[in-house]
Order: structure tokens, then sequence, then C-alpha cells
């Protein structure tokens, strides 16, 4: 596989979790005020590689296809 | 501290699938929109052929004594059953569809129903107002206490969508609202709303920075108290690119102080004896969250419609709440984030591959306000076919009133939840600084708030449905 069988952005990355349900346990408190199923929140999600909370369309140089494979951004690039 | 846990494999969010317009049956906003519009377009077909939905959108009446009481549930008790029956299906299709277990919300549901109905009860006692037993309050106290002296089990959590019904509440307030209202005091609620947001994020955001916490904690908090609460906070996480913690701490303040707020804000408005409009817009201002704004702003308009010398009309404080804090605060998170997103990517990451995108300002739009609007537009067009008298004589009681019923029982649906999903031991410790950076913003919102509600533009509100 090739990196671009991927967009590589976070959301199809290995590293990100944006699974709401998941998100609203990860963040104690949201669903008293709040929602992970609302839409201000749009895609984003955990990267537990970098303990970031960020948007699914951004990028970075350790992006790693969920599949497995390693895309690295120099490739990209 | 619960546990986390892993994502759910099987969950219908497909995490490396991009949602685009997946969101019209993923996403809590548009869900709100297809049941409030929904609602609101089955009240007029019915309305136009010459009926009313008023047989399903019963609510316990005014009582006096318990055998009145009794009297009257059991006289109902088939309206009820129905009308359960409606919310439950439609529910169940929705959160289907968004990934939920109705295994889980099921039981949580008829949990959630039971107690709003014994909740509107206590709320329709005629001495309820007396001894501040007002609706939304009881519904926070009793959630609140369920949830954090007696416990319920987390997966329960499920049928307490706080956002979801609040939203739709949001929407059928819409059909209650003429949109020349919307129209009319739309500018001056976005001008008060812009000048304490972003006087407010400003104020949390340096001193914040001025106690040493990290930038992205910084703008996380202020967003918190100057848009639009716990949704802006983690909407602002995202786009700045937050540490993980960061949210949760912002969580808890919002959370904290909006319930205190809930509490306060209405009864020093009754106090200071301001009028409905001008205390809804006082709290639209100075409010963290939706749902705990249009709490208190109820309690409000429930202090107005027993006779407690507020002047005004009930609906005022919640239609003054609404134009300020969803018309000038909620729909401009988009813009918020995306303007923050710049500023994160451009002056604060030396190296960084993010970029921002414009797009988001669109994917963060509070859907939910399109379907207000809607809902709006819809009503005022059917009414402007009436003549004053005919107007209140026959779309009031007919269309009006009961889209005005089904609202409240959404909006305890939400108040109850509020309550039940607050457990005070889970939250994240904020820690001190935290703590005064934000609180520093709270006074300054509020005295700000109340300086714009109040003196400068306090005749405006003061005469919002009659303009």
């Amino acid at each position: 596989m090739n990196a671009g069988d991927h967009d590589p952005r976070c959301r199809s990355c290995a590293h990100f979790f944006n699974e709401p349900q998941y998100l609203e346990r990860s963040f104690p408190g949201w669903r008293s005020l709040g929602s992970a199923y609302g839409a201000a929140r749009a895609e984003d999600g955990i990267c537990e590689r970098h303990g970031t909370y960020l948007s699914a369309r951004q990028w970075c140089r350790h992006y790693v296809a969920r599949s497995g494979t390693v895309a690295a951004m120099a490739d990209l690039e | 501290m619960q546990a986390v846990g892993k994502p759910d494999p099987g969950a219908a969010h497909t995490l490396d699938r991009r949602m685009g317009w997946r969101e019209i049956y993923l996403k809590e906003d548009w869900w709100a929109i297809w049941l409030g519009v929904g609602i609101v377009l089955a009240a007029w077909l019915f309305f136009a052929n010459g009926s009313t939905i008023k047989w399903i959108a019963i609510t316990p009446k005014k009582w006096s004594s318990f055998g009145q009481l009794l009297d009257d549930f059991a006289a109902h008790s088939s309206q009820y059953a129905v009308q359960f029956a409606a919310w439950l299906a439609i529910f169940c299709v929705s959160m289907r569809a968004m990934g939920h277990r109705l295994a889980h919300f099921v039981p949580s549901f008829v949990f959630l129903y039971i107690g709003s109905v014994l909740i509107i009860m206590v709320g329709a006692w005629d001495k309820a107002s007396y001894y501040n037993l007002e609706a939304p309050l009881v519904a926070l106290a009793v959630g609140l206490i369920i949830s954090n002296l007696l416990g319920l089990p987390q997966w329960m959590d499920t049928g307490f969508r706080v956002e979801y019904y609040i939203k739709t509440g949001i929407v059928l307030l819409g059909a209650t609202l003429p949109f020349t209202l919307i129209v009319w005091a739309g500018p001056v609620a976005i001008a008060q709303a812009s000048i304490v947001s972003i006087v407010t994020f400003l104020v949390i955001y340096f001193a914040g920075k001025k106690m040493g916490l990290d930038r992205r904690l910084c703008a996380t908090l202020g967003a918190g108290g100057a848009v639009c609460g716990v949704s802006a906070s983690i909407a602002i996480a995202g786009a700045v690119g937050a540490k993980k913690e960061h949210a949760p701490i912002a969580i808890t303040m919002v959370i904290g102080w909006a319930i205190v707020m809930i509490f306060v804000l209405p009864i020093v408005c009754r106090a200071l004896g301001l009028s409905a409009g001008v205390a809804g817009a006082w709290i639209g201002t100075s409010e963290f969250a939706d749902a705990a704004g249009l709490a208190a702003a109820q309690t409000y308009g429930n202090y107005v419609a027993s006779g407690a010398g507020v002047a005004g009309k009930p609906d005022d404080a919640i239609w003054a709440f609404t134009l300020m804090k969803v018309v000038g605060r909620d729909v401009w998170i988009g813009i918020w984030a995306f303007v923050m997103a710049i500023i994160a990517t451009s002056r604060w990451e030396a190296q960084t591959d993010r970029k921002p995108d414009a797009a988001e300002i669109w994917w963060r739009f509070p859907k939910f306000v399109i379907g207000f609007a809607v809902a709006s537009l819809l009503v005022t067009a059917v009414a402007s076919q009436y003549g004053y008298a005919d107007y209140n004589k026959t779309v009031v009681p007919k269309l009006i009133a009961p889209i005005k019923d089904l609202r409240t029982w959404a909006f305890t649906f939400c108040f109850f939840s509020i309550g039940l999903t607050t457990r005070f031991r889970d939250l994240a410790q904020a820690g001190g600084r935290p703590f005064w950076a934000f609180t520093t913003g709270v006074a300054v919102n509020v005295a700000l708030g109340f300086v714009l509600s109040v003196i400068v533009f306090g005749q405006y509100w003061t005469v919002l449905s009659r303009p």
C-alpha cells in the first residue's frame, strides 16, 4: 500500500480517535452541558500519540495509516 | 474518575471516513431540526384541516390539592401514554441512527419521562412559585441529588441527552417567536453579545497568561466563558490543538459556574425587579451554556407567570435569552474557531504541519439554529393571514399553545438530564490558576452583561414583545 491510498489526515491515522462515545468518556462532564454529537465539534478527536485534541482535517509527519502502514509525510509533500 | 476504554469499532461514526453531509443523520443538531420542524409541520397540517395537536401535547394543569392533581392525571392518562409512545418512537429512530444502543436508551428514557411528569406536576402546583419550586430548578436539583447521592448506572446516560433535548426545544421555541422579532432584535443582540464575548474572552485569556497557563488552555477557558460554554471550549480546543487535559479543565469550570448561575441569576434579577425581557437579556449575556441559561430564563418566565410583580410577559425572558445566546453568541462559534486556528498556527507554533481550514466555519455552525429560524418563519407566515382578534382566538390555542407545551417537555427532559449527568466526583480537577482566570472572566462578564442589558439597552429589552 502506498500513502496515496489514504487521505493522510488525522481522521484516517491510527493515533487519532474521534468516536463520540469514546470522546464523551474521555472528557468527563462533556455531556452534562454539551455533546460530542453536536455540530460544533465537527470531526475533532484525540491524538493519542501527541496527547492533543485537534481537527480531523489536520496532519503531521507521524501519520500512521489505520491499516498499520507508516506513511512518512516527507514522501507526501 | 470513570474508565475510558477504547473506542467502539462498531460505532456509527466510521473513524476514517469523512463525515461531510452524513452529519444530517449523525449529528444531534440535524435531528433536532427534523424533529422540531416535523412537529411544527404536523401541528400546521392539523391546524390547516380545522384540527389541532393539542390532545397529544398534554401537560399537568394548575392544581391546589392532591385530589385535584390525581383526578386530572387519571382523566388524561391515555393522552400521556400516547405522548410518551410518540416521544419514545421518534427518539429511538434518531438515537439508533447516531449509534446509541436502544437497550440502554429505552429504560433510561422511561425513567426520564416519568421523572419529568412528576417535575412538571410540582411546577404546576399553585404554591410552587411561593416556595421557589419552579420546574427547571426542581429538575436540576432532583437530578443532582440522584446522580451525586444515590447514583445511577453510567449506561443510563444514553437517555439523558442534554444537548439533543435543548436543541429540539429551541427549534420548537422558534415556532413561538415571531420572525419579525428576530429581525428587529437580532442586530442589537449580536452587538451586545459581541461586546461581552470579546471582552470576556480577552479577560480570561490574559488573566490565564498572566498566571502562567498554557496559551491553548487560556483560549479553551476563554471560549467557554465567552461564547457558548462547553461546546465552545471543546471547539476551540480542537481548533488550537490543545492538550488532551485542557478541555476537561474548561468543562469543569463551565459546569460549576453555569450551575451556580442557574440559581443565582433569576434570584438576583427578581430582587432587582428587572422586567422579563431585561432579565432574559442579562441571563443570555452572562450564562455559559444554552441548557443552563434556558433553565434560568424559564425560571424567571415562571416568576412572571405566577404574578410575582415582575413586568413583562413570561415569554419575554425566554425570547430575550434566546436572541442573545443563540443568535448573538452561538452562531459565531465557527468563526471563533477559525480565527483561533489561524492565530495558533501562525503565531503560537514555530513549526507546524497544521493548517486552518475555512470550511470549519460551516461544519462547526450550530445547525439547529436553521431549524429555529425555519420554525419561526413557518408559524409567522401562518399567523400573518389572521387579524389580531382571530390570531388570539384561533391560532394561539390551536397551533402555538400545543407547540409551546411540547417545548416545555423537551426543556424538562433537558433540565432533568443536566442534573442526572452532572457527577461532581467525575469532573476533572481544575486547579487554582484556571479557576481564578475563569472566575475573573465570570465577574467581568456578569458586570458588563448587567450594564449592557439594564442600562445601555435596557429600554430596548423592556419593550421586547411590543416593538
